[in-house]
């Protein structure tokens, strides 16, 4: 059973290698052209990624593995980002960043030094910024987090960005960094690639979970414990604020992801969406997906290619599902991925 | 397959020495020993008993002795690291750890950590498959060890120093002095294992191509003991039991580029306790203190750490009266008050108050049957009856037969109801049913004892992550366990040559009811043999323990599992002619050099060494 699993497998790559040398040679870079990886967070022993083809049949539910075998991945992967033809994998219990090619999946060199519990990373001109949780407890555990920047050509911290202060997701915007953490930190943390210096942050309350920028504004979604969740939109020539409070039923809305004109976000197992300039959100949901797990719900999401991506931690001590619904809440992939899913990356 | 293919070798193995007859009488002393219930209500369940002769076989820290020597699963992270057990399928806090009586399990996680202990301490290690709750309290499920120290009345003054030092910097200091006559029994010892620990990890290179060492590995377990008796007389005695031990480990790394981390450990455990017989009565009045404290440092440069401490009380009263030639019945009254503190689990206190009676009734000289009901009084949780009921018959020589059934709990732990945050405050004990039959065959120097047994456990405590991203206990799944134990010991004397056999089996099934899946870190088969040969002053053993797959997710996907492995160990020693008291010996650890893995990614040491100098006077 085992073994005829795996004689299938091999046969069907081989069958796909051959077409791709066959007959796009041109087009295709690499096995893992066009399509999303599912990073599968794992646990103490390790983490994995699973891919999916934008044909939506080519499935690979441990590629890190297959492509590497023998390497250890690393503890609780968190995120993974890309530069030119490679990916790069953050492993935060590991405090490991694998830079693979991102069509082969090959592992190319570790980064293997200077981090400390890193979260998130991003790209602008050859070097990455990383955020690092580092000490979670003691006396600095709250105020010792870092942007570590990474020289890619090297592969090597090459400084650090003290940011006394919590940090957890990072995006890109110019040559400004905007850093948000939820649990202790009640503000958007600005840093300037060029001075490498922090700037004047922005309040947006607690909690603030996801954020993306789109325009020229950055919308933040924060679901404090206590009152409504809200998507806070910082204009990032001036910093001015404003907010679309959501209706009390979606007290705990989390997964802010922009997509065309609609901001897409989630509350329990359903996923909303809402205009991008309205001034309130409905209370309907655009679907609601059925969840095997109780604690897991709705713990990796993302809207890309006219599709909505929804991963499901499961009892994060199995492998777990990943699920691909239409725009308008239509199945159309159900797979089984790794322990722990919690992100989609889509390669093209 | 392989599995299968070392049990019916066993099986096979086992047939063949049953043929073997010899005589030989073992003479046990007269002893006093705290953990009066393991021998007067424990006789109908299975007691696998470590002699001083097999725990020298395996020096250093308890976890070895018990992987090479019990049914016992031991989920190591490292050699020297963290090492919690499963036992009869159970969970890690479902096995009591017993020290003179006392169940030291932690107030704070359940569970022991085997490698705090050392496995020379004590003159007296014992493993009870099975229930136990009733006499033993919470965690008493999968079963019960064991640790005991015990005391002789008679004049001794003896002396023992014995030091191993071996591979990666590997080096055991032990000291053990008794001194006594018929009015005072004491008994002084201390021990130091540590170890640089920095072990190669054979064929494993990173992605650079260096070689692969155990990095952060290093450990120190120091322990102190100190026991004293004094004997009024005949009927009444008084005595201490005092012990404490920290251990400082650093904790081993999965890459080279994790954070370098340290766990620190502090133990103490002091009992007092008077006895006291008149006409049929027999009364004893225990009081113990027990401590437990741990320091974590995130990073181990930096003096910062996270902490939990907990102090225990407990007032015992215990009375015994033999109504009768046939009739034994024990009233149990305990108070016990624990005050924890932690950085995780801020201050809080908890009170159990527990009543229990145990009747012992011999209906003949080969027919003893136990019973047995406890209660405890709490305002931290539903406190459930607890019962065990057993039968033992031995009409025939060469063979007995054991029954037993029981209900048994496990109460929430320290961080299941505190923990911040998460820590739940409703959670239930776990509840476990069982039953056991033992099947006890004795022919001339041949015993095989195969126990079948059923534990179905509800109400598992388990975290999982909750909102936010909060992990939080809850009392979510059902648990059936079941399976079989063969243990086979054999000797025989031929002239001066004596040889020695000991071996065990245990098949496991464990699912969740639910999923109908094997629980995750319960390997379906485990077994152990160890054979040992004595020429005049030399000594010769083998030991080969044999540990099936794990699966290591809850899914039991094939892909996700820890393979079985296979480790064999030897050693020689010899009593130095020259003078009459030391004894110098050699053992050689994994002899063939097997590349295994005790959990993921966690690589033990290939072929090691150890030497060993053993004085007395």
């Amino acid at each position: 059973m085992k073994v005829t699993r795996i004689l299938v497998v091999v046969f069907s790559f081989a069958f796909l290698a051959s077409c791709s040398t066959d007959e796009n040679e041109n087009v295709s870079k690499g096995s893992y052209d066009d399509g999303v990886f599912i990073l599968n967070e794992g646990n103490s022993s390790g983490g994995s990624v699973s891919f999916l083809g934008d044909d939506m049949t080519i499935f690979k539910q441990d590629v890190y593995g297959a492509e590497n075998a023998g390497d250890f991945i690393g503890k609780y992967v968190q995120n993974i980002f890309f530069d030119g033809d490679k990916a790069y994998i953050i492993a935060g219990g590991s405090n490991v960043i694998n830079v693979v090619n991102r069509y082969s999946f090959k592992l190319l060199a570790k980064i293997d030094s200077g981090l400390a519990s890193p979260r998130y990373g991003v790209v602008k001109n050859g070097k990455a910024y990383v955020t690092n949780a580092n000490n979670y407890g003691g006396a600095q555990g709250n105020t010792d987090d870092y942007v570590a920047i990474i020289d890619l050509a090297t592969n090597k911290v090459e400084s650090k960005i003290d940011l006394n202060a919590t940090a957890d997701r990072i995006v890109l915007d110019g040559d400004k960094l905007y850093i948000i953490e939820p649990y202790n930190n009640d503000k958007v943390l600005v840093v300037n690639t060029s001075t490498k210096a922090l700037e004047s942050s922005v309040t947006v309350g607690a909690s603030a979970n996801s954020m993306e920028i789109t325009n020229g504004t950055l919308y933040v979604l924060a679901s404090p414990f206590s009152g409504s969740s809200k998507i806070v939109k910082v204009k990032l020539s001036d910093k001015s604020v404003s907010e679309v409070v959501l209706p009390a039923t979606l007290k705990g809305a989390k997964n802010l992801d922009i997509y065309g004109s609609k901001v897409f976000f989630t509350k329990g197992s359903s996923v909303f969406a809402m205009d991008i300039t309205a001034s309130q959100a409905s209370e309907t949901a655009l679907f609601t997906y059925t969840s095997t797990s109780q604690y897991g719900v709705m713990y990796g999401f993302a809207v890309e290619n006219d599709k909505i991506f929804i991963a499901d931690g499961g009892d994060f001590a199995s492998n777990s599902k990943a699920y691909v619904y239409s725009l308008t809440g239509n199945l159309q992939k159900e797979l089984t991925v790794g322990v722990g899913p919690n992100g989609f990356y889509f390669n093209k | 397959m392989t599995h299968f293919k070392v049990f019916f070798l066993f099986c096979f193995f086992a047939s063949q020495v049953i043929l073997g007859q010899n005589d030989s009488i073992t003479r046990l002393r007269e002893v006093i020993v705290s953990d009066v219930k393991l021998r007067k209500f424990s006789s109908t369940q299975t007691i696998i008993s470590l002699n001083d002769s097999i725990l020298s076989k395996n020096t250093g820290l308890l976890t070895n002795s018990l992987n090479y020597n019990t049914v016992l699963y031991f989920k190591e992270y490292g050699r020297g690291m963290l090492s919690t057990v499963a036992f009869r399928g159970t969970t890690s806090s479902q096995t009591a750890v017993i020290w003179n009586g006392i169940n030291i399990n932690s107030q704070m996680n359940g569970s022991t950590d085997f490698n705090t202990l050392t496995s020379n301490d004590y003159n007296s290690v014992q493993v009870k498959g099975g229930g136990g709750s009733v006499i033993y309290g919470s965690g008493a499920i999968g079963g019960t060890l064991h640790l005991g120290t015990n005391l002789s009345f008679t004049n001794v003054i003896s002396n023992e120093i014995r030091y191993d030092f071996g591979s990666f910097n590997t080096q055991n200091l032990l000291y053990k002095g008794i001194f006594s006559n018929d009015k005072w029994s004491t008994q002084f010892g201390f021990s130091r294992n540590s170890s640089a620990n920095n072990y190669k990890f054979q064929d494993s290179y990173d992605w650079r191509g260096n070689q692969r060492f155990n990095e952060n590995g290093d450990y120190e377990v120091n322990t102190l003991n100190a026991t004293v008796g004094y004997k009024f007389n005949e009927k009444q005695y008084l005595k201490l039991y005092s012990q404490s031990s920290n251990t400082d480990r650093n904790i081993s790394l999965l890459s080279s580029s994790e954070s370098r981390t340290k766990y620190k450990n502090d133990f103490s455990r002091n009992l007092l306790e008077y006895q006291a017989s008149f006409n049929k009565w027999t009364t004893y009045l225990r009081t113990a203190y027990i401590t437990e404290g741990y320091q974590y440092f995130e990073d181990n440069t930096k003096p910062d750490y996270s902490f939990g401490n907990t102090n225990t009380w407990i007032v015992k009263a215990d009375v015994n009266h033999q109504f009768n030639s046939k009739l034994l019945i024990n009233a149990l009254l305990e108070y016990n008050l624990t005050k924890g503190e932690g950085s995780g689990f801020g201050n809080h206190e908890r009170e159990i108050s527990s009543f229990a009676v145990l009747a012992k009734y011999e209906a003949t000289k080969n027919w003893q049957n136990e019973f047995g009901i406890r209660k405890e009084i709490t305002n931290n949780y539903q406190s459930p009856v607890l019962f065990s009921l057993g039968s033992s018959w031995h009409g025939i020589s060469w063979y007995q037969i054991k029954a037993n059934v029981s209900h048994n709990f496990r109460i929430p732990t320290y961080n299941d109801l505190y923990w911040e945050s998460g820590g739940n405050p409703n959670l239930k004990p776990e509840s476990a049913y069982q039953g056991e039959l033992a099947n006890i065959f004795k022919y001339h120097n041949v015993s095989l004892t195969q126990t079948v047994y059923f534990n179905k456990i509800k109400d598992l405590l388990r975290w999982v992550p909750g909102n936010n991203g909060v992990w939080a206990p809850q009392n979510t799944d059902r648990v059936k366990a079941y399976g079989i134990e063969v243990l086979l010991n054999w000797n025989k004397n031929i002239g001066q040559s004596h040889w020695q056999l000991n071996s065990t089996y245990a098949y496991t099934i464990s699912q969740n009811e639910e999923t109908q899946k094997q629980l995750f870190f319960v390997p379906f088969h485990k077994a152990t043999t160890s054979l040992a040969y004595s020429y005049k002053k030399w000594n010769v053993n083998y030991q080969v323990l044999y540990n099936g797959f794990v699966y290591t997710q809850a899914d039991n996907n094939p892909a996700a599992v820890i393979p079985a492995y296979t480790v064999s160990n030897t050693s020689v020693d010899y009593d130095l002619p020259i003078l009459n008291n030391i004894k110098i010996g050699a053992q050689v650890v994994n002899i063939w050099g097997h590349k295994y893995v005790s959990l993921e990614q966690r690589i033990m040491p290939g072929r090691n060494f150890n030497m060993y100098i053993i004085f007395k006077f």
